[in-house]
This record gives structure tokens, sequence and C-alpha cells, in this order.
């Protein structure tokens, strides 16, 4: 016994020492089973078009409150409807008062998470048209038109907000500080947004509401012409080119926000109740529903607009009573899943309200008149042109605002856009494009007490970025 | 010699004298150790002044001529000796103490032990000798005060819920600063220091010097604390069952209870009427502290059995452990149970072999709530509605909503609103309001949610152990654990205000086997003045995970709690599978020259899996040196210096654990990973991703510690300590470090940035009195410590909040502690006159304060900000006092902590719950360009300083002729309290100090109200037969 147990006891050991040896290059490597090794993923088209449907999740913004995460379109409204003169905050608390009363900080946590969001759907696109070669010559073009839409909805987003900013039209990595820390003119951002968007028109047709279009990439075109002030001809004809389309008002209003992918939309960002598709800003815009919310509250100036000049579009159509505080106002257009008659959360019977299921508007066709009309007018005062009469009309008629239309002034214009569009992210760019934001916003901003001044119609660029650039990236000036 | 000895001669000088003539007979007697009352063997027996010596057989025997008069010497190695004069006894029981400053006591090192007088790094050892009696759910917990150098702070507070320990301050920013748990060899989860039982721990070990720590190289960098198992000894097996129960309470906060009584004393004082919110208030007729429901209080009970014994060939120890703890808060309840085998056996001289086996399953179910939250409720509020209060209901108003509410529904504010005092009505419109929020019932937010974590552990090893040749032996060692970890959490219709619409189930699974081989050859030799101890081996480890989650919503009820009932379009999963590889080379060489001049040199050589293809490997050397002194010949005599060393230290070790927050990215942080995602599309296909930008040269945080220490003992060891200095350079710093968002990414992991930690620990433990039926010993322990962030490139003056909205600022800033609070200086209080309504929602205070223009520009901006504190204590330390009186024993041990601060959150909450009512008056206050939020200075930033009575316990072990007769060895019952005096400084207003919330590192110190002190009254009962 005692000899023999000696050889068994020394040979086990080497048999376990050295079996452990032996397999040591596998053993420090073990297999990557739950996520991708990039490196060696995008071979094929069916790989390359995950990179597509990824561009569109990050548009569609992450529904949660953590700071760290991208929200994307989802904080949108504080960027644009809260620094026009269409809503506010609740309570004027925290850091997002500081966008109606125009005090916004360098360092405001949105204003961040809103260009990190922007350029991570850059960078979403850039990885799709960085692999375009694995695509099938037959769909190549239509990806490459996709994923150049996308891009130039991103840029068209950051450069009306932040102004001149870093131009990256490929994959980066964070060596690359040339170009994260380099402000280009916004003209050359424009010249980007233009060429991938006449990519995009020649490459796509109208087959998809929640994805990138031909009559999107119109629409966005002529926008970004009547933006520039540049080309209202060409603006015009992309408008008519998309009311050619087979686009169409839907008759009832409220419908428009409530029967998803209805004839009206032209492009819109998808979501879909609970779960990690839903959004967070339907209930946001209410009183004490789930976390943040109490933002995005219509001002007495869009309530006195629409009651006024809305027709069949203001009370309890775009705005509501808040039944808990009646002397205030919410948003009624993107009640959660809508459940038009729930005020509180115990009220909401088909899911929760924080996990809504709305999707968001980019483009309607509404827009597309009115901006028809606009093109016509071209920069001047007013216009009697049959054409833009006609869109006029198309749009007024529906909100049962059916007096004949003889013509029309820049400022029909703009309140007609104010109460057709009131609550889409659409009156501070309006302001901006028609050259009166300077006017109503300071008329605006003496009436309630604020500061507003014309520093304040760019963001400041993120705190954070100039941080890290070491002084390379300048301030815009106001901040 | 020492004084005794000398009284004890000049006695028997006299009586040998008087009585010389005393006739001599046979004493027989016993020896026994005082610690477990089991004889000892081979005691030496002399009697003084004669020849004449005996020494004890195996069962503790002696026998030995004397005469009366004469004196008895017994000595024994590790023991206390002890003299008896003979006084005509014909049988002598004798119990020797052990001799806790005894300095050849054995040391566990990892992977060896080590004799204590040999050491030349910075090792504690704690033995158990009362710790299993302290009345806390967990081992860690008990350890407080315990170990110079280590702080152990109660940041949760739920019962079962983990400490937050660091041994010699914090040294990492991304990664972990929690020291490794290795138990009985194993290097396990912390996580498994909720499953341990205090009765089945021998001893601890702690490892704080980065040389002693460097054995176990990339996880050594937080320290290292050991801990070794009973095992049985040789003998009779003796069994042994110990329990107690304790009656816990919440330490409550005065300053947190605000009653409508004495609101509306203060705001009659100032204004000469009561309003009419307070009339409203003080007719409901409801006025209590928030405090009384939520901190409940509860029952701990412990109870534990265990059988240990042996034969020469064969130890075995098996125990029974169960702890039920109710925890002080509401709903929060810690169940364990646990099962520990472990077997030696010699099968021949040559070869051992063992096994250990250690199931054990813990059920937590939590306070699924925040105190903040709760406690910033009306105090007129009731839990649920009364038939007193149902008439105050409001059935009118909110088209009515609260129409049908009825006796036993949850009270929520908003149903007593609109209350007209004219009528004494409840009206439908333009009446008082009196609500504050439209939140549910706080009770109703924690009791209508269930959220539990189970936990079962099986932690189990075999090894055999082949003697190879005199001093040299192999061991190898398979052990391994499996932890199965289940969490659920309900949110029931009645938890939110948002009712059904909020309701959500979420469950989550998580395996984990770990897997160990070791294989070490060991050599150990004394040749002449030369000693020997080296190792070297081989060890390799496995962790594979895997987890699995699923959360749905939209449930009707109540009664269906189950993810079958959610909303199926609502119910979300995920699952993945985390693999993780540990390769290592080790190998140590202790020296020692005739007991004289000591060397250690140690070398470990880690290859781990998260590591690119060409970082894989770190190297963690280390090296010590000692000297003493007390044995070299001009000290060897001195009667002062009983021991003297001079050591010191140095030594490289790892820190492997960072936490980006994606447990998947932290595993393979060299790869570019796609993670899956969905967008709503039409023709959409699945999305894939990027999540990281990828850094193939990722390697370990690296921590570099000098460590000069001196051990000494005075007066034959009655006084006896140590005191340390160190420095440890924690570099290469795992961050993830910002980058431009124009990448696509926030962040990105790289190896930067540096922490020191430096400071002082002492050790003083004196044995004040040592007679038989009085002892008296004392133990001081202290230790001091500063952090400083020596380099942080990019994130240089970084600062950061934990709350957007509430967006109190910490600052990362070279040349500070690593977090530091940041704002501005409260100047002065605004006037109340100033204040819109400063007495709803509640008493007299203002959500605003005047700050300092610092810089004396005029205006208030960021450049008056300033640091305001930081959250890490500079000094630490306790004293504890053993006594044993008779058959009694006290022993109480006082403890504290000075130096950090906290950002008391919890302030803002309850003294005026954010709220807008309380502002100033935006037209007549002047200065209010100079009037900031109060969360944004130091008006928050509290001294978290404390001095606590931690424990006291008083026992008494019942005299052995009593319990002999009913078969008992050992009886004893003890009383110990807990936290029963506890001291904070006067400007602390919360309920515990060392309550933080869970933030990062780099914004560590937020109190959210937090959770309290526990305080303990506990009665046990130990049996040994």
């Amino acid at each position: 016994m005692k000899y023999t147990m000696k050889p068994i006891k020394v040979i086990v050991s080497l048999i376990l020492v050295f079996s452990v040896l032996s397999c040591e290059k596998d053993y420090l490597s073990p297999e990557l089973e739950s996520l991708i090794n990039a490196d060696i993923y995008y071979t094929t088209e069916e790989q390359l078009l995950t990179a597509v449907t990824n561009m569109y999740d990050g548009i569609q913004g992450v529904n949660s409150t953590s700071s760290n995460d991208y929200h994307a379109i989802q904080q949108e409204f504080y960027l644009t409807e809260m620094r026009s003169d269409n809503t506010r905050t609740k309570s004027s608390e925290g850091e997002a008062a500081q966008f109606e009363n125009y005090s916004v900080q360098a360092t405001n946590g949105i204003v961040e998470d809103y260009y990190r969001s922007f350029y991570n759907v850059i960078y979403r696109a850039n990885i799709v048209l960085e692999n375009i070669g694995v695509a099938t010559d037959a769909n190549r073009d239509k990806i490459e038109a996709e994923a150049k839409f996308i891009r130039a909805y991103a840029y068209f987003n950051l450069v009306r907000l932040y102004g001149d900013i870093p131009l990256v039209d490929r994959v980066i990595n964070n060596t690359d500080t040339d170009i994260s820390f380099t402000r280009v003119d916004t003209s050359i951002i424009y010249d980007l947004i233009i060429s991938d968007l006449q990519n995009a028109i020649s490459g796509l047709d109208n087959s998809y509401k929640r994805r990138a279009s031909k009559a999107a990439a119109q629409a966005m075109l002529a926008k970004v012409y009547l933006t520039l002030r540049t080309n209202y001809v060409e603006a015009q004809i992309l408008c008519e080119a998309v009311m050619q389309s087979g686009y169409s008002l839907h008759p009832d209003f409220e419908g428009v926000f409530y029967e998803e992918l209805n004839s009206e939309i032209i492009f819109a960002i998808g979501y879909e109740p609970g779960g990690i598709d839903s959004q967070n800003f339907s209930a946001e815009w209410l009183n004490a529903v789930g976390r943040t919310s109490g933002v995005n509250y219509v001002t007495d100036d869009a309530k006195d607009a629409l009651d006024a000049l809305g027709g069949n579009r203001g009370l309890d159509v775009s705005y509501r009573v808040d039944i808990d505080q009646p002397t205030q106002h919410q948003v009624r257009k993107y009640i959660p899943n809508g459940e038009v008659d729930a005020y509180n959360g115990g009220d909401f019977t088909i899911s929760d309200p924080t996990s809504a299921g709305n999707d968001w508007i980019v483009l309607r066709y509404a827009d597309v008149l009115l901006m028809h009309v606009e093109a016509i007018m071209a920069g001047g005062n007013s216009t009697s042109v049959q054409a833009a009469l006609d869109s006029f009309q198309e749009v007024r008629n529906r909100a049962g605002l059916t007096d004949t239309v003889t013509s029309i002034t820049k400022q029909e214009l703009l309140d007609e856009r104010r109460v057709e569009l009131a609550f889409e992210n659409h009156r501070l760019f309006d302001l901006i494009r028609l050259n009166e934001a300077q006017t109503v916003l300071s008329n605006f901003s003496a009436e309630n007490g604020y500061s507003f001044n014309a520093s304040d119609l760019l963001l400041p660029i993120p705190q954070r970025e100039i941080n890290l650039s070491n002084g390379a990236l300048t301030q815009n000036p106001g901040y | 010699m020492n004084l005794k000895n000398k009284l004890a001669i000049l006695g028997i000088l006299f009586l040998s004298i008087s009585v010389f003539a005393q006739e001599s007979y046979l004493l027989k007697g016993t020896i026994v150790s005082e610690v477990d009352d089991q004889p000892i063997p081979g005691v030496n027996v002399i009697v003084l002044n004669t020849t004449r010596g005996a020494s004890t057989d195996f069962d503790g025997n002696f026998e030995i001529q004397v005469a009366s008069g004469e004196v008895l010497q017994f000595s024994y190695l590790g023991y206390v000796t002890k003299t008896v004069i003979v006084d005509n006894q014909k049988t002598l029981q004798v119990s020797l103490a052990e001799d806790t400053s005894q300095l050849d006591e054995v040391v566990v090192i990892g992977y060896g032990t080590q004799k204590k007088s040999h050491l030349t790094g910075a090792i504690s050892k704690v033995k158990n000798e009362k710790l299993d009696q302290i009345s806390v759910p967990r081992v860690d917990e008990a350890l407080v005060g315990q170990v110079s150098g280590v702080t152990i702070a109660a940041t949760e507070g739920e019962a079962g819920s983990a400490p937050t320990i660091r041994i010699r301050g914090t040294g990492s920013i991304t990664g972990s600063s929690d020291p490794a748990i290795v138990v009985d060899g194993l290097v396990v989860d912390n996580d498994f220091l909720g499953n341990l039982d205090m009765n089945d721990v021998e001893s601890f070990e702690v490892l704080k010097d980065a040389a002693s720590a460097a054995i176990y190289g990339s996880r050594g960098a937080n320290g290292v604390i050991l801990i070794t198992t009973k095992q049985g000894k040789e003998g009779k097996t003796k069994f042994s069952y110990n329990t107690f129960t304790g009656f816990k309470q919440a330490r409550q906060s005065e300053d947190y209870y605000f009653s409508v009584a004495e609101t509306a004393q203060a705001e009659l004082a100032a204004t000469g009427t009561i309003s009419d919110r307070t009339r409203v208030k003080q007719l409901l007729g409801v006025d209590r502290d928030w405090q009384d429901i939520i901190f409940e209080g509860g029952i701990i009970t412990s109870h534990a059995f265990s059988a240990r014994g042996g034969s020469e060939k064969t130890k075995f120890s098996t125990s029974l452990n169960y702890v039920h703890d109710e925890g002080v808060l509401l709903t929060d309840d810690y169940k364990k149970y646990a099962i520990r085998l472990k077997l030696d056996s010699k099968i021949n001289d040559k070869f051992t072999i063992g096994a250990s086996l250690n199931p054990s399953y813990s059920n937590r179910r939590r306070f699924d709530g925040s105190t903040h939250d709760i406690l910033r409720q009306a105090p007129w509020l009731p839990v649920y509605v009364t038939e007193d209060i149902l008439p105050f209901v409001n059935r009118l108003r909110d088209g009515g909503a609260y129409a049908n509410v009825q006796v036993g529904d949850y009270a929520t504010q908003r149903m007593f609103d609109d209350f007209d005092l004219v009528t004494m009505m409840p009206v439908e419109s333009g009446g008082t309001d009196i609500s504050n929020t439209s939140n549910t019932n706080p009770a109703a937010k924690v009791l209508e949610r269930d959220r539990n974590d189970y936990k079962f552990k099986l932690a189990g090893s075999f090894y055999g152990k082949y003697k190879i040749t005199d001093g040299l032996s192999i061991r190898s060692t398979l052990s391994g654990d499996y932890q199965d970890t289940r969490r659920d959490r309900w949110q029931g219709v009645l938890a939110s205000r948002n009712g059904a619409s909020a309701t959500q189930l979420d469950i989550s699974s998580e395996r984990r086997v770990h897997m160990v081989t070791d294989n070490i050859l060991s050599y150990d030799k004394v040749f002449g003045k030369h000693e020997i101890n080296a190792i070297a081996g081989f060890s390799a480890e496995k962790w594979d995970t895997t987890f699995e989650s699923v959360s749905g919503q939209g449930f009707e009820s109540d009664l269906l709690q189950t993810m079958t009932a959610a909303d199926p379009t609502t119910v979300t999963s995920v699952s993945y599978k985390l693999p993780e590889r540990l390769m290592s080379y080790l190998g140590r060489l202790n020296y020692a020259y005739d007991d004289k001049y000591l060397l250690s040199l140690s070398f470990r050589r880690d290859g781990y899996s998260a590591f690119g293809p060409d970082s894989k490997y770190g190297n963690f050397p280390a090296a010590s040196v000692g000297w003493i002194a007390s044995n070299e010949d001009f000290l060897n005599e001195s009667e002062v210096v009983t021991l003297l060393k001079l050591r010191m230290s140095y030594g490289v070790t790892g820190n492997p654990f960072f936490r980006t927050g994606d447990p998947l990215t932290d595993k393979f942080p060299y790869l570019s990973l796609l993670s899956p995602t969905t967008a709503i599309i039409e023709d959409g296909s699945a999305g894939f991703n990027p999540i990281n930008l990828a850094n193939p040269n990722l390697q370990w945080e690296r921590s570099v510690e000098i460590n000069p220490g001196i051990d000494f003992g005075l007066f034959n060891n009655i006084v006896t300590g140590s005191v340390e200095y160190y420095k440890r350079t924690s570099d290469e710093l795992l961050i993830n470090n910002p980058v431009s968002s124009t990448t696509g990414f926030s962040n990105g992991l790289v190896n930067i940035g540096e922490v020191e930690n430096k400071g002082f620990e002492v050790e003083l433990r004196t044995r004040n009195i040592s007679k038989e039926k009085f002892r008296w010993s004392t133990t001081i322990l202290a230790s001091k410590n500063k952090n400083e962030l020596v380099d942080f490139a990019d994130s240089n003056g970084q600062i950061q909040n934990v709350d957007s909205k509430r967006a109190a600022e910490w600052i990362n800033q070279v040349g500070n502690p690593i977090s530091s609070f940041y704002g501005w200086v409260v100047d002065r209080d605004i006037p109340l006159q100033y204040i819109n309504d400063p007495y709803h929602p509640v008493g007299g205070q203002s959500q605003d304060v005047y700050v300092k223009d610092l810089n004396g520009d005029g205006i208030i901006d960021d450049d008056d900000k300033t640091i305001l504190g930081d959250p890490y204590p500079d000094f630490v330390w306790s004293i504890s006092n053993d006594f044993k009186i008779g058959n009694f024993d006290v022993s109480f041990m006082f403890q504290g902590s000075h130096g950090a601060e906290v950002r008391n959150m919890g302030d803002q909450y309850l003294f005026n719950h954010f709220n807008s009512s309380q502002d100033y008056n935006t037209t007549t206050t002047p200065n209010q360009e100079f009037i900031r939020e109060k969360i944004f200075t130091d008006d928050i930033i509290q001294d978290a300083s404390y001095i606590a009575l931690r424990n006291v316990n008083i026992g008494y072990t019942l005299p052995e002729s009593l319990i002999s007769k009913i078969f008992l060895t050992k009886a004893r019952v003890y009383a110990s309290g807990t936290n029963l005096l506890y001291f904070t400084a006067s400007d602390y207003t919360g309920f515990n100090p060392e309550s933080i919330n869970e933030t990062s590192p780099t914004t560590y110190g937020y109190q959210r109200a937090g959770s309290p002190i526990n305080q303990t009254i506990t009665f046990g009962l130990n049996l040994e037969f």
C-alpha cells in the first residue's frame, strides 16, 4: 500500500498539471458567445442590414432616465419647442428650465445628450457606408442612399442647433482628434447634407414611412434649401415632387397623431408600447406620471395662438387642460398610446404611459404643403400665386377654416405653421428660417421675464467636448 | 523575570523558611486550556527552587511530589505561565490562558503558513473568540474595529446587505476597491461573506501590505482577507450549540421629525396666526413620525450546532447554522442556512487527503424603496383610511377620483385637498389644498412591492498532500464554488400612483461556476541557524457565468404575480454567458537566519482572459526583510524590551476587476463588440450596435506599496503592539476615459491615472491584570489614511453629478482625494420673511441660501465654487477591553471614525421637499444674485464622524460542578449590545453617518437620507458537551 501509492499520486499530479499547461494558449482566450466581434463581422449584405437597422435604433433613442444613455429624438423637444414661444416646464425646475428662460449652460446635460446622440447616429450611418462593399450590386445604391439620408438628417438637426460643428464623414476613433475638435463652417456641413440627400433621392423609393424614402429625402432637401434661403426654385420643385407622390392630408386632424403610418406621414420614428422600443416623452409631457414629468407644457402664448387661429386644432386637439392643475395646459398630440382620456398614471389602462408607443412624426404632408407656400414666397413678404394659395387652402380647409385664401403674408404663413405644426419641434426653426426669431422671441422673453438675446439662437457646444479638446474647440458666442 | 514571579519567589522564600519541615505528598492534577477546556499535553510543571519537575500526559494529567507552601509553576508554549501555591490540596485543576501576544503563533499567509515571529509584511490576525456573539447576520459586519487599517462601514443598512470594506483606503476608480476574500485557500466572490457563518470561523488573517498580498498577484491590490474555518481536533468528539436572539431597533434622527403641532407653533410664533393649511392638517388629527412606520425594528436569531473531533489519523468538523434577521426596516428580512463539512485524513506517514463541502442558502427580502422618499411625507397623512379620517376624504374633486375610498384603503395626500374651513366639508374646488405630492401612500410603495434575492452557494475542495522527502511535499487541490442567484421583484398595483399601468415583474437568474486547480510544491527545512520555507506552484482558475432575466409589465391585478400574467407585448428578456480564465505561476521563499534576520521574496505571474493577446500576462514581485533586534545579545537580557522587530516590505499587486456597467464588455474589453438592437421599422432585421471602444493593450491596475513597520513587546509582553507606515501608489488605473462623442462613443477603457494612499497604523495590546480570578486586557487600534488623486489624465477636474435634476457636484481633481464635494460656500440663510410659504409642506426652511462670492468679482458663478470636503475618513480607531472576573466575562469596544463628510441630500428632501412654495419671494428678497440652491453648497455637506459603543458583552460561565451533572462540559450565558451608544457630529442631521448610496467611486459620499444604524440587545447561550 505504502509503496503503490507514491507513483499513482505523482502521476495524477503530473497529469493534472500538464493537462492544464498543454491547453494554455486557448485557455486564456475563451470563446465569445454572447456578443459579436466586430472585426470579423460585416462580410455579407445580411450582416450589413443589421447596421442599417441600427441607425434607426440610434434615432429612436433609449427610453430611460439615466443621464448616460443616448436619448436622441426623445429629448429633442427640450432644444426646439421649449426654446421657442410654444412650451415651457410646469414648475421651472432643474436644467430643463434653462431652455425656456434662455439661460442654457454649456454644461447642460440635455444639450450634451443630443449632441452625443446624433453624432452616434452619424457613426452608425458611417459604419453602413464603410462596409457598403459587401452589399449586392442590386441593393448597394439603395442601402447607401438610406445611410446617407440618415446621416443628412442627423447633420441637419445638429447644424441648425449648434452652428459650426465637426465634420465626421467616415468612421473615426479617439485618436482622430483633428476631426473631433475642428469646427467646420456650416456651409461645408450643408454641402455634405445636400450631396447626401441628392444621393438619397436617386437611390430610394417610397415604400416606407418609418424608414428613409425618396419623398422624405425630397422634403428634407426642400427644407434645407429653405433654411439656406438660396434655392427657392429647387425647393418648390422638390415639394411638388412630394405632392405628386400619393401622400394626402388625413381628413381628421386628430387622426394624424393617433393613426400610425396614415396617409399624411412621410417620415416618422417608430415606437411600440412597452419594452425597449418605447418612448418616454409622451409621459414626460403630462403631470406626475412616472419619472420625469411636467415638461413641454403649453405657454399661454401658444394657447392663445391656437385658440385664435387654430380652427378645429385648438383645445382638446392640440392641447388640453391639466386636470390636476387647471391653470396649466398640456400638449395633447402625443398622449401615451392614444389614451386621451387618461390624466393620472392610474387612468392608463392599455399600458404603462412611460413606455409609450406613439411614433414621432418627423415629416408630414401638411409641412410639405406649407413649405411649398414658403418656397413660392421665396423670401418675400407675401404671395398670391395660385399654387401657393391652393396648398395653403388645403391645410386650412382641414382645420375647418374654409374661408377662401386670396393672398398669404409671411406672418400668416408663420402663424399657420405654428398652429398646424404646434409641439412638433418646428416652431424654433420656422422662426429662424423666416427671419422672425429675433423679434418674436425678444417680445416673448420680455413678456415673461426671460433673458433672450440673439446668441441664444444657437446652443452651446457641450462643455464636455470643449474640455476634452484642450481648447481646440471654441464655444459659440454668449456662452 | 517579571514582577509577578519575583513576588512569588519572595513568598516562597518566607514560606519555605517557616514551613520547611512540612511533609511532602503526591499531588495529582489536570491542566486544561482556558479557551476550550481541552487538556493540554506536555505542560512543564516544576516546583520552584527545587529540582522536582513533571510534565502532563496526553490527557493533561500530572503527578508530582509537593509539600504545602511550595510554589508550582506551569508553563507551556503559547500559554501564559502560571504559578500556584501548594496548600495541602490533593488534586489540582489548572487552566492556562492562551498568550494572545505569543509570537510563535502560526499565521496563514496564502498558499502556506508562517511563524508570526518571522513575518516581514503587515498581516493582522483576528481569532474568533467572541466574534460569533456579535448579533449581526454577516461575518464581515462583525469585523468592525477588529483590524487596524481596515474600515468596514454599514453603507446600506438593510438586513443582510454587504458593508463596504476598505483596506488602507480606496485605490481604484473604475475598478473595485474591495479586498480579495479567500476561504480555506479558495478565492471566492465577496458575496460569500453573506453566506458564511461566524460560528464556523476559526480566524481571519488580513494581508494588508502589497508584499504580503502579492502572492495573490493580480487580485491583491486592495488587500486580502484570508478566512480559516474551524477544524476538528484530536480527541473526544466535541459538540457545541450556540444560539442568540437579538432585539433590533433603528437609531432615529430627531432632526427628521416634523410634527404638525411643532409647525403650527412655529408658524404662530412667527406670524401671529395659523394658516388655513395648517388648520386643516390639525383637523385631520394624525400627527406622527414616518420614521416609526418604516423603521419597524425586528428580531435576529441564530442557531449554530457543530460536532468536531477526530483520531490521530482523521479529523472532522461538521456544522449546521441558521440565522434569521428581520432587520429594522419595513419588509427587510434575511435568512441564511449553512452546512459545513471538513475532513482530513492521514492515509500514511507521507500521504494526506482532505475534503470540504459547504452548501449554503440565503433568502433576503429587500426594502424596495428609499427612505428619503418615504420620510418626506407629511406627518398628518395616515397610512390607511380610518373611520375617523373618512369624512375628510374629498369625494368630489379630481372628477370623483376618490368617491369610492373606503376604510382600510391606503390614504394619499390628494384625497384631502379642497377642504372648506367654513362649512368644514370637502368641496369640489376652491377649498384649502394641503397636499404637496400626487404620490401614493409611502408605506404602499414599500409594502406593495416584493423584492427578493435567493442565493444558493456551494463551495468545496478536495486535496491530496504527499511528502516526497523530508521537508519537500506537494499538495494538489481541486476546489471550486457554484453560485446560483435568483432575484425577483414585483411592483404591485397599489405600489405607485400609476396603478396597474405601472405593475412590473422582473426575474433574473445567474449561475456561476468557479473551478480552481492549485499545485503547490513546498519545501521546509532547518539547517542549523538557517530556516527555509519555500513554495513553487501553478494554478489555473475558470469562471463560467450564465445570466438570464425576464421582465414584464401590464398586470391587471396582484392576483397572479407570474410572468404568464404579464401583457405579452411588454415581456422582454436578456441572456448571456460570460467566460473568464486566470492562469498563474507562483513562488515564494521565506528565509530566517538565527531567528534574527528575515527575508521573504515572492513572485507571481498571472495570465487573464479579459486582456488582449499581447497583454494577457502580468508580473507581481515582492520582497521584504526583517530584523528581530530583541534576539541580539544587546537586547536579549533587557527587562523592558521583550520583542523588537524592524521590518520593511515592497510589493507589486494588481486589480483586475472593472465595472463599466456592462458585464459583457468587462470580460472582452480588448475586442470591438456588437450587441443586438432592435428598431421599429418596416421590413427590419435585427440590428447590431457597437458598444465599446476596444483596447487591446489593457492591463491590470497596478499597486506598488512600501511598508516599514515595527513590532514590539515590552515588560515580558505585557504590552505588545506594532506600528506601520505605508504608501501605496496605484497607477495604470483602468479608467473609462471620456472621449469626444463625435467618435460615436462617450468613453473608452484605458490604463491611466494614479491614486496614492498613505498612512499609519498602530496596534497596542496590553495585559493590564492577569490574576487567576481577575484578568483585564486592552486592545487599541488606530489608523490614519490620506487619499490623493495624483494623475487623472483627461479627466482631471472632471465635475459630475449623480442626479441631473438635483445636480449637486463632485470634482475629481489632482492633488485632492479621488472624489471631493464641489460647490459654493454658504454665506447666510435667507430670513424667513422672504420665503413665500415657509411652513408648507414642512416648517421653516428655504431650499435656497446666500452664498459667498469667493473671488470677490461681484457675481456668483462657477469661479466661486470650491472643494467642500471629501467622503473618506482620515482617522479610524477602536478600543476594546476584556475582563474576566471569576466566572463572569465582560468585554466592550468603542470605535470611531473621523474626518469624513457626507453630502446629506436627505436634508433637502426632508426640510423642504424641493418644494417651490418654500422658495424666496422674487420681488422682495434682496441680493438675489447671491442666492443659490442649498444642494449646490456646503449647507448639506456634513461631518460624518462618529464614536460608537460597537459591542458590549457580559457573560457568565456556569460552574463545572453544576453542569457536569447534566453532561455538559461548558455552559455560558451572555447578554450583548450593539451600537448602544452612538454619537455623531453636531452638524449631522441624519440617522447614519456611515450610510452611503451606491454611486461610482468618482461621486462617492452621496447620502439620500440612507438607512439607519441598527441598535441591538442580544441574549445568548453557548453549550458544549
